[in-house]
Parts: C-alpha cells; sequence; structure tokens
C-alpha cells in the first residue's frame, strides 16, 4: 500500500506549496488594492475576492484547467497547482486585509512623517506588521489548501488522492486504501501546523 | 456572445434541476451537522475528562482530511466490511458528519464566549448547571454563534460540489454531463459558477436580514468563521 | 433551635498548594448586617463564595438554620435558593430584559407560573426604584442600574440571607450611591446581610458588625464603632490608617504591591 500512496505525498505537498505561494502573491497585492487602492482596482479585488469564493474550489479548477488548456500546453500538475492558487488568492486577500487594517493607524502616519511615500510606506512598514498578525489564519489557510489539493485529482494529477484511487482499484482494498490516504493528510496536516506555529511563536508581535 | 446565450437557455433547465439536488444536500448536510456539533460541543465544554479523547479524535479526523477522501472512504471503503450507502446516503452521512465537526467548533467558541460570571450567575439564583446551561447559557451562545453559522451554511453550498465523484446527480454532475456531450467545458462550467454566485449571493443577503433581526442590543456577535 | 442563622465552622479553602482562607469562624444573627474588610487578596471574596457553595470549602463546616450544608450529599442547588449573591461584575443575564432576569430564577428554579412571576419581578424592581425599565436589556442601562436590578434578581428568590461580593468596586463613583442606598433600605427592613466591600462610610453607618481580614485570617471583628475607632489589633490599625489617609490604591482594592 504504501509503495502505492508514498509518491503522491511528495506531488501533493509540491502542489499545496507552490498554491500557497501563488495565493499569497495574489492575495497581498488584492489586499493592498482594497485598503490603498483608487476604485478601479478595488473594484477588481473586490470583485475578484468575492466572486471566487463563491464558487466551489472544483468548478475553478475545471474553468483554469480547460481555459489554461486552451492556450498553452502545461502539465495537470502546473494548471492545479495555478487553479488552486488562484482561489487561495481570495481567501488570501481577506486575511491579508483583515491584517492590514488592524495595524494601528498611527503606523501609516508616522511613515509619512519621515518622508516616506505611500508605496513605500505600505512595502517596508505595514505590510511587514500586517504579515506577522495575518499568521494565524494563514496557518489555518495551509490546511485548507492541503486538503483542497485532493480536488485537482479531478484533472488527473497524481497526488495522494488519484494515487489512492488507483492502489484501491489495483489491489481491491478500498478501505485501506482511503483510510492510509486519510491518516496521510492527518500527518500532514498535523506536521505543518506545529511546525508553522513554532514559526508563528517566533514572529508574532503584540500591538 | 450569442452562442453563450443560446447554449445558456439549452443548458439552464438541466442544470437547474441539479441546482436543487445541491441545496436539498446542503440542508441535509447542516442539519446532520447540527445534530451532531451542538451536542459534541457542549460534551467538549461540560463533557467528562473522559470523553475528551474521543470528541478530538472526531474532530481531527474530519477536520484533518480532505472532504474528499471521507467521502470515498464512506462510499467505497466501508462496504468492503459490510457497510453499504447509496450515493445519497453516503453523502448526506459524509457531508453531515464533516459538517458536524466543524459546527462543534463553532458553538463551543460561542459557548466559551459567554462569559463564566453568567453561570455563576445562574447557580447564584440555585439554577442547577444544567438548567444554567439551558436558559443562560445556551440562548447567548446561540446569538453568538450566528455569524460563524451562517457562513458555514454558505460554504456548504459549495463543499457539496465533490459529490459529483460519485455520481450524485447534483448541479456539478449535470454540468460534467453537459460538457462531455456537448464539448463545452468552459461555457458549462462558467455557467456553473454563475450558479453558484447567485445562490451564495442571495443566501448571503437573507442571512445577514436574519442576523439584523435577532440581534439583541449588547450581545455582540464576536465571532468569526471561515 | 438555635440563635444564629448562619454558622461558619473553620472554614478553609485552597487552590492548589496556595490557602487563600485559613480557620475562619463566626456566627451570623437574624437581620443582622456584616461588612468583611481587608485589603485586597485577603480572601475575602472567595470566603463569600464559600458561603453559598459556589467554590466548595477545603475543610470546615458551614450551618444554614442548624442545617449543615457543607455535608456530603447535600443538594447545593436548593441551598443558593436561600442566599442571594450579588456580584462585583453585574452578571446580568444579557439575553433577558431586566424583567426576565429577575423573573427567570422565579419560573424556572421554582416553577412559579409566568405571570405571578412576572408580577413579583415587578415588585422587586419597584423595591429598587428600577420598575420602569423593566423592558430594558441589560446592556441599555447605566452600572448603578446592572447593580440594582442584579439585586432585584438574589431578592425574587425570597432569600434567607444576601451576600454582596464588593457591590460597589465596578462602579464609576457618582453612580455607587444609588446601590448603597438601596442596600441601606435593606438592611433597616430587616435582611441579614453579609457584605465584603471598600465601602467604610456604609459599614461605619449600616453595618452591626465588621469582620477585618487579612491573609485569609479573621484578624479582628466587632461593632463598627469600636472598629473604626479602638481597633484593638495594630494590623486593622495599619489598614484604617491607610483607609483614611486617603491613599487611594487601598480603598479602591487594587492589590498592594507585595501580593502577586
Amino acid at each position: 500500500m504504501l509503495q502505492f500512496l508514498l509518491p503522491g505525498l511528495g506531488v501533493t505537498v509540491s502542489v499545496t506549496l507552490i498554491a500557497l505561494g501563488l495565493g499569497g502573491c495574489i492575495g497581498a497585492l488584492m489586499a493592498v488594492f482594497r485598503v490603498y487602492g483608487n476604485p478601479v482596482v478595488k473594484g477588481l479585488a473586490v470583485s475578484y475576492s468575492v466572486v471566487i469564493r463563491a464558487v466551489p474550489v472544483v468548478v475553478i479548477i475545471f474553468i483554469l484547467f480547460f481555459v489554461i488548456s486552451a492556450f498553452i500546453d502545461l502539465s495537470p500538475f502546473m494548471s492545479g497547482a495555478i487553479a488552486l492558487g488562484f482561489a487561495s488568492g481570495a481567501y488570501q486577500t481577506e486575511i491579508f486585509r483583515g491584517a492590514i487594517l488592524s495595524v494601528p493607524r498611527g503606523q501609516m502616519t508616522a511613515a509619512r512623517g519621515i518622508g516616506m511615500s505611500r508605496t513605500k510606506a505600505i512595502r517596508c512598514i505595514i505590510m511587514p506588521q500586517a504579515f506577522r498578525v495575518a499568521i494565524p489564519s494563514l496557518i489555518n489557510e495551509v490546511t485548507l489548501v492541503l486538503k483542497d489539493s485532493s480536488l485537482v485529482f479531478v484533472i488527473g494529477v497524481p497526488e495522494l488522492m488519484r494515487r489512492a484511487q488507483y492502489a484501491s482499484a489495483s489491489t481491491m482494498e478500498p478501505l485501506l486504501a482511503f483510510g492510509t490516504a486519510a491518516c496521510f493528510y492527518i500527518l500532514l496536516t498535523l506536521t505543518l501546523s506545529k511546525l508553522l506555529e513554532t514559526v508563528e511563536k517566533r514572529f508574532a508581535i503584540q500591538f | 456572445m450569442t452562442e453563450f446565450f443560446a447554449y445558456a437557455v439549452m443548458a439552464l433547465p438541466e442544470l437547474l434541476q441539479g441546482t436543487v439536488v445541491t441545496l436539498k444536500l446542503t440542508a441535509g448536510a447542516l442539519v446532520i451537522g447540527l445534530a451532531i456539533g451542538l451536542p459534541l460541543s457542549l460534551l467538549r465544554v461540560y463533557g467528562p475528562k473522559l470523553i475528551q479523547p474521543v470528541c478530538s479524535a472526531y474532530l481531527t479526523v474530519f477536520r484533518g482530511t480532505p472532504l474528499l477522501v471521507q467521502l470515498f472512504v464512506v462510499y467505497y471503503g466501508l462496504p468492503e466490511i459490510g457497510v453499504s450507502f447509496s450515493r445519497m446516503a453516503a453523502a448526506f452521512i459524509t457531508l453531515g458528519c464533516n459538517s458536524g465537526a466543524y459546527q462543534c467548533e463553532y458553538f463551543r467558541g460561542a459557548i466559551q464566549a459567554v462569559s463564566g460570571g453568567q453561570m455563576q450567575a445562574a447557580r447564584g439564583i440555585g439554577m442547577s448547571r444544567f438548567q444554567g446551561i439551558r436558559h443562560i447559557i445556551l440562548p447567548q451562545a446561540l446569538r453568538l454563534v450566528i455569524p460563524a453559522w451562517s457562513n458555514e451554511l454558505i460554504a456548504m453550498v459549495k463543499y457539496t460540489a465533490i459529490v459529483f465523484l460519485i455520481a450524485v446527480p447534483d448541479l456539478m454532475n449535470k454540468a460534467k454531463i453537459l460538457s462531455s456531450q456537448n464539448f463545452t467545458p468552459i461555457q458549462t462550467y462558467i455557467l456553473v459558477a454563475l450558479i453558484y454566485l447567485v445562490l451564495v449571493g442571495f443566501l448571503s443577503l437573507i442571512l445577514h436580514g436574519i442576523q439584523k433581526k435577532l440581534a439583541v442590543p449588547g450581545l455582540d456577535a464576536g465571532m468569526d468563521g471561515r | 433551635m438555635t440563635r444564629s442563622l448562619l454558622r461558619i465552622e473553620n472554614l478553609c479553602k485552597s487552590f492548589g498548594a496556595t490557602p487563600v482562607v485559613t480557620d475562619v469562624s463566626f456566627d451570623v444573627n437574624p437581620s443582622e448586617v456584616i461588612v468583611i474588610i481587608g485589603s485586597s487578596g485577603t480572601g475575602k471574596s472567595t470566603l463569600l463564595q464559600c458561603l453559598n457553595l459556589l467554590h466548595t470549602p477545603t475543610s470546615g463546616k458551614i450551618f444554614l438554620e442548624d442545617q449543615e450544608i457543607t455535608a456530603p450529599g447535600v443538594n447545593q442547588d436548593l441551598v443558593r435558593r436561600q442566599m442571594g449573591m450579588v456580584f462585583q461584575e453585574f452578571n446580568l443575564f444579557n439575553h433577558l430584559t431586566v424583567l426576565g432576569n429577575v423573573a427567570i430564577g422565579m419560573t424556572k428554579v421554582l416553577g412559579m407560573p409566568a405571570k405571578n412571576a412576572e408580577k413579583k419581578a415587578l415588585n422587586e424592581l419597584t423595591r429598587v426604584g428600577l420598575a420602569d425599565h423593566w423592558h430594558k436589556y441589560p446592556a441599555q442601562l447605566s452600572g448603578g442600574q446592572k447593580q440594582r436590578v442584579g439585586i432585584a434578581r438574589a431578592l425574587g428568590m425570597g432569600p434567607k440571607v444576601m451576600l454582596f461580593d464588593e457591590p460597589t468596586s465596578a462602579l464609576d463613583p457618582e453612580l455607587t450611591g444609588e446601590v448603597l442606598v438601596v442596600m441601606q433600605k435593606l438592611a433597616a427592613e430587616g435582611m441579614t446581610m453579609i457584605i465584603v466591600s471598600h465601602e467604610m462610610g456604609f459599614a461605619r453607618d449600616a453595618a452591626d458588625r465588621v469582620i477585618f481580614m487579612e491573609n485569609g485570617r479573621i484578624e479582628e471583628q466587632g461593632p463598627p464603632d469600636r472598629i473604626f475607632t479602638h481597633p484593638a489589633s495594630e494590623r486593622t490599625r495599619e489598614f484604617l490608617s491607610i483607609i483614611t489617609t486617603g491613599n487611594t490604591d487601598q480603598a479602591t482594592g487594587k492589590a498592594s504591591p507585595d501580593r502577586p
């Protein structure tokens, strides 16, 4: 059983990490747009966040997969990771937005006071603090993306779920196959959470 | 663009049929989740120490694994040990148990957010612990939990999407059939996305209205959910 | 039938290894008003919460009208119906109206029919001067009003003795008056009251007996005249002199620097 599933672990983790990274970049950018942007980019960010969060992740994966396939030849792995990242970005927008809003207003005032431009202030003063505030929610998001990574199995990515399905068909032992996969997920979520919690302790700041 | 509209008109009836099933699944899962989550949360907060590991195990399993895995274990895995469910039953059970785990944590948070002084005051006038929970703690906790529970309701609409993988005839299932029949994946799934958008938007508005109506002056709904 | 309403014998309460109340014994006579004073952290509140069994005493006995309420197997809920408690933080039931707060004990604990409970509740509210506010929610009341509702709620149960745990400590100075007036009225009506408080003026005027606690023990007790003018113990003298020289930290009960 393990021989079937272990390779899937690596794929699952890679997909998750790429999606999180992509989602983080999109989320941080969109959050800044929402808080500091002019009406146009603000509208863009709001629409993105609201629409994507209203639609099931599977649907987003399907749509992006087919759209991407129509233009470029990407592996299901990459399409899946990109789709997941795109979806996660919407949720991370909300996380970062909340975090930015919780940084005391005086910070921006002080930054402008020493002559920083708005952009510089956002980059050097606000975002570093917002990021630290966001860490607990981001840890939660990591777990969620990890679990959502199982959905890219629908476009054929050989991650844990697909491997489990393959194992189940080959060995005629579905309970063992999916049960073991479940245990792997639990292990992954628990280790990742613990790991990230130690990171959080190191970086947390109180206002 | 007109091509899209023409397709939409053709596809909509089928998709709407699937939407009805989706909504049924959502409602059923939430009710089952409530029936599991509320008692479980009470057990977690007020129950004996011995039962806590059992509760934690349940929560870890259902919150630490993907919904998809849970679904497949229930529908494909359990028959191996003689427990067979129909597609719909498997969907309801999985979604319900999953929701129960999350609802338990939302209720637990709300119960614990009701200050300890409330229970003290309840006992001070001679109420038993049970009476205190029933008449003082729960009424307040249930109001505090509304935002998180509303989020769960809306999220559930989206979670039901995966049951198409065990061929439950919901919205996604109809979409898959239509898209392969007509070779129109992008249009179909965009339609699907639009339907979900409308559903979620509509539900959000209704829930927002209900929240406003139920607010007690001074009872802060300060809870956040995902 | 002995004279005392409440008899406390050698009461001790520890939290873990930390003793908070040590070997406290005293009697309470019917209609007596006792005020317990002392600096913060001396176990006054804990003592009070042991009296109505919100905390279980580590050792010692409490007798309510000859019934030992600390005996094993005693129904604590029944005991608490006979004692009313008023909290520093009010602890009003936020989801109920003022009327609801006073009535809920009557309906759910005493089993009164709703109409009767509401009538009685209104009576109690009139007693504390808040009948006009019956429909409001706690969040809409001032601190003094909240505390008066708290008193009405406790009175509604028809208790034999009323316990007040620093009833005015959480109130702004100008609001304490309305609560103290209600408490004085109750005392004049013959209610047996045990009050933990920093309000020395109230103690002087309304108390039949003042108990000074220090380090979890009763240091001294007696009529207010004697305690305030001729305290027998050194510590009592120290405490009172800090109060009267206007050291506000002591008077408002903030923890002294050498206590955790």
